[in-house]
């Protein structure tokens, strides 16, 4: 048993150093971003990575359900309208199997919130498998050759909405915001300030294989 | 206290058994155990504390379990997985606590949060979850960075001599945990030839 668990930590530890980042496990900075093909979207088109002709994407890995996800969604809109008219591309993207995170409750979802942004589902999760990502929300930036320039937090106090519908900041008013100043560094084609994050949320519910 | 109120019906049904043939012993028994289960109040679930430890204190507390086998069951109202999860910890809590094994649950619960707070021990208390529940009180980002997992559930477990042997997380989508882990890593760490 000792002998199976150290053969594992070493695998583990190998592969740590080769892919993952900090916190994922899976893709790290500077690498490509996996691509996605042809998932369905909210607005009833069909949408891939290779569709996105702006300079930087926002890819954000949400569930309806989540109350993280809920008492995010504010800031969430703030940076897409931030950078309305700029060539910024938000995709936020659904992998869940739960019907509350699948369609058509992301529709009503999108509807309700006022998500000015795709929303994309990914009923194979494949996509989240690629990019590592196990919270909700989850943000990763790519830079204009589809590299991964940050990922995790959107800003450093992440929301949660309480059952009472109130929002609590669980540091207050938010005073770094991440994926804002990973977007413009991007734009201006520089590294983002701070790469990587520990993504705080719910977590994606895969499954086992 | 109230925790042993089950007991004399455990005793009960078990006495009657060893003492087959005396059908007159196990019919007596039962009709106790029927008659206690009718009066009002006879079995009542044990009152369910949630104690509020900072990280530290609560790594005290988990030394302080040395000499078992410890399952950590790290959760919050806010996760469904967690909340659906949390039923088979109490049964396997039921299962392994007379084998040393010690069950104890840790909520990330925000603890100002008082509505939150509430609805975990009320929780807690349906589930019936008779073990050590502790409510760590931290900011859930220094929560998740000192528990060093990315979020739960989670699940770890210790061995007999204090040293963490698993540790079950989401953290890799495909390396996720199910409740057949917990088990088998429960029956690992308990088994008898495991010194630990």
């Amino acid at each position: 048993m000792k002998v199976s668990w150290g053969r594992l930590g070493l695998v583990s530890l190998a592969g740590a150093l080769l892919w993952a980042g900090k916190y994922n496990t899976t893709v790290d900075i500077g690498k490509k971003a996996p691509g996605f093909t042809k998932l369905p979207g909210a607005d009833g088109k069909t949408w891939s990575l290779a569709d996105f002709q702006e300079d930087v994407v926002v890819l954000v890995f949400l569930a309806n359900h989540c109350p993280w996800v809920r008492g995010g969604d504010k800031d969430l809109l703030q940076l897409a309208n931030e950078f309305r008219g700029k060539s910024v591309r938000v995709v936020g993207l659904g992998v869940n199997l739960r019907p509350d995170d699948m369609m058509p409750a992301m529709k009503e979802h999108a509807a309700k919130v006022g998500y000015n942004f795709l929303y994309l589902h990914d009923p194979t999760q494949e996509v989240g498998r690629q990019y590592g990502a196990t919270r909700t929300p989850e943000f990763f930036v790519l830079n204009k050759e589809r590299k991964i320039v940050y990922m995790g937090l959107l800003h450093n106090s992440p929301a949660q909405m309480m059952r009472d519908g109130a929002v609590h900041h669980a540091n207050g008013e938010p005073t770094q915001h991440y994926v804002r100043d990973a977007v413009r560094a991007a734009l201006a084609g520089k590294p983002a300030p701070v790469a990587e994050t520990r993504a705080q949320g719910c977590t994606v519910e895969y499954a086992t294989r | 206290m109230h925790g042993r109120v089950r007991d004399p019906l455990d005793s009960a049904v078990g006495q009657g058994s060893a003492l087959s043939g005396q059908a007159g012993g196990l019919s007596h028994s039962l009709v106790l155990a029927a008659a206690c289960l009718l009066a009002a109040g006879c079995y009542r679930p044990p009152p369910i504390t949630l104690q509020p430890v900072n990280f530290d204190e609560f790594q005290r507390r988990l030394a302080a379990l040395r000499g078992h086998v410890v399952v950590v069951d790290i959760w919050a109202t806010w996760c469904l997985p967690c909340l659906e999860r949390f039923p088979r910890m109490v049964e396997m809590h039921r299962r392994y606590r007379d084998r040393g094994v010690r069950f104890v649950s840790l909520s990330v619960d925000n603890r100002e949060d008082q509505a939150a707070v509430e609805e975990a021990r009320r929780f807690l208390q349906r589930q019936n979850a008779s073990f050590d529940n502790y409510l760590l009180d931290e900011n859930i980002l220094q929560a998740f960075e000192k528990l060093d997992i990315l979020g739960i559930p989670a699940v770890f477990l210790y061995d007999r001599a204090g040293r963490r042997r698993y540790r079950l997380t989401g953290d890799d989508p495909n390396h996720q945990f199910t409740e057949k882990d917990i088990e088998q890593a429960v029956q690992a760490l308990s088994a008898p030839r495991d010194g630990g």
